[in-house]
């Protein structure tokens, strides 16, 4: 059986790891014994995990063993070792959303998504931290000290879901759910050096998950390659009647879409939208076209509308709804809220009815005009955000979508699934990485190119020191 | 009507009294902040729409 040190245990993929547990030569329990011995030894350095389920994820581990020693094999994830962000509800266990105001709740029933993930036979081993409740900065006022970027702890991992990115980065766990509703996978993705993927609107369930702005929110994973992502996106996917936005698309196996050919695929290049990033990222992303040219995609700058209108769009609908959601407690309990939170969500009360509407008819105009402009394309490419990540010891705006337009949005306002893929590394040491967003229910050929690029390039064999 | 110029902070601040929530005047002072920056922000938002441009809605008959 496992002869394999710590460290090659918990850098595997989830692909190789759920090959090596088939053949017999990697149990469950070792695997979940690794991560649980590197969580210990590191994690007080990037404050990743807020709860740790040790017991429950040795059980489950166990469970899952003792299956595979009778042949059943529950999918692409059975045994395999996962975090979850702390606003996805867990039966028995507690989810605060990094929030005093949910500092003891303890929920009674899984957030569908986890009853998906626990059904394939995945193996919990906590919670992360996360932006209070999506949204908030991460600031003292906080009951959980705030995550840190694995490639340099004195800066921010990025958020909201800052744990998620952290963690599969410094090999803490083998994917992690997150959530995006303006960026929030893909955000911590990029700055983490992972992958993650925003689907479709409407693809994941998002019953069971602290809501922040129900037309925008999805729910989605982040795991150290695209291909662990389809893996992971094969058990969330899929039709869920307790989640109004819920859709009925018909099943596809992305695992295996992740090994399709890109010969012929048409890549429309939103090079506008990120005029003046850095000039590392501006490079990385430059080498990520010629890659994906020479895998035999045809990559062409197109037009698209401006990055800022899908950026107020989104910002207006996410400010009122989250408003909405939270109205009560800032009435009630605005002390309870960090600093941040409180304000961005005490914003919505100001922004009246019509203004609202007016930006859900925005949103309408855009899709359409952004369908219209990918016309003959596959895919839309784009930089995944504009350079190095915050310092860690300075505080974030309260009102941080002031001065650049978020170069994520986009694909919330449409709706579109979107992936983060790292695309190499700054002079700073930080991760760059791009976007690649399908159209709709298209996440098949958003894993197969990103896939594509990152079996054509060396960028998944360096990791944080930790 | 749609909102051309952003608030005074005195306006605003009546306009917050009406809101229910209990602002400290620090509160007060970054959300006027914010509230100018966004409503500038907005004027890239069309303020004219033909009748057929109705928001997409959650909400179906047949379901």
């Amino acid at each position: 059986m496992s002869k394999r040190s710590t460290s090659d245990l918990t850098t595997l993929s989830i692909a190789e790891a759920g090959s090596l547990m088939a053949r017999g030569e990697v149990t469950s329990t070792a695997l979940t014994e690794a991560f649980l011995a590197r969580i210990a030894a590191v994690d007080h350095k990037i404050a990743s995990f807020v709860t740790l389920t040790a017991d429950k994820a040795r059980n489950a581990a166990r469970q899952a063993d003792m299956e595979l020693s009778q042949g059943v094999r529950r999918g692409p994830l059975h045994g395999i070792p996962i975090g979850l962000k702390d606003i996805y509800e867990t039966e028995g266990v507690l989810t605060t959303g990094h929030s005093h105001l949910r500092a003891d709740y303890v929920p009674a029933v899984d957030a569908e998504t986890v009853r998906r993930l626990k059904a394939g036979g995945a193996v919990i081993l906590g919670k992360l931290a996360t932006h209070e409740f999506a949204n908030g900065a991460m600031t003292p006022d906080q009951p959980f000290p705030p995550a840190r970027n694995p490639w340099n702890t004195a800066y921010q991992p990025g958020g909201s879901s800052s744990g998620s990115g952290a963690a599969v980065a410094a090999a803490l766990c083998m994917g992690a759910m997150g959530s995006d509703t303006g960026g929030s996978i893909r955000n911590p993705a990029g700055f983490c050096g992972t992958a993650g993927i925003k689907p479709t609107y409407g693809l994941v369930s998002r019953c069971g998950i602290f809501p922040l702005a129900f037309s925008l929110d999805t729910a989605g994973p982040l795991t150290w390659t695209v291909e662990d992502s389809a893996l992971m996106l094969d058990v969330l996917a899929g039709y869920d009647p307790n989640d109004q936005g819920s859709a009925k698309a018909p099943k596809v196996d992305y695992g295996a879409a992740a090994h399709r050919p890109i010969k012929g695929l048409r890549i429309a290049l939103a090079r506008s939208w990120y005029e003046g990033p850095t000039p590392d990222m501006a490079k990385g992303i430059d080498e990520a076209v010629r890659v994906l040219r020479e895998q035999g995609a045809v990559v062409e700058d197109v037009v698209f509308p401006d990055i800022w209108d899908y950026h107020i769009c989104g910002r207006v609908i996410i400010t009122t709804e989250a408003h909405a959601v939270h109205r009560q407690d800032v009435i009630e309990r605005p002390e309870k809220f960090g600093y941040t939170t409180r304000r961005r969500f005490q914003l919505g009360a100001f922004i009246t009815a019509e203004q609202y509407l007016r930006a859900l008819r925005f949103r309408r105009k855009l899709q359409l005009d952004t369908r219209a402009a990918m016309r003959g394309y596959d895919l839309i490419m784009t930089a995944n955000h504009w350079g190095a990540p915050e310092i860690f010891e300075e505080p974030q705006p309260i009102f941080h979508f002031l001065d650049k337009a978020s170069l994520t949005m986009p694909f919330n306002v449409t709706g579109q699934p979107a992936l983060t893929v790292c695309c190499g590394f700054g002079s700073d040491g930080f991760p760059l990485s791009f976007q690649l967003a399908g159209r709709p229910f298209d996440e098949a050929s958003v894993f197969a190119a990103g896939a594509a690029y990152e079996r054509a390039t060396p960028w998944r064999l360096r990791r944080p020191t930790l | 009507m749609t909102e051309k110029k952003p608030p005074t902070l005195e306006e605003f601040r009546a306009r917050a009294a009406l809101t229910g929530l209990p602002l400290t005047s620090e509160d007060l002072e970054h959300l006027h902040k914010g509230y100018a920056g966004l409503l500038s922000l907005m004027e890239r938002i069309p303020t004219r729409w033909a009748w057929a441009a109705e928001p997409p809605h959650v909400f179906r008959a047949d379901e």
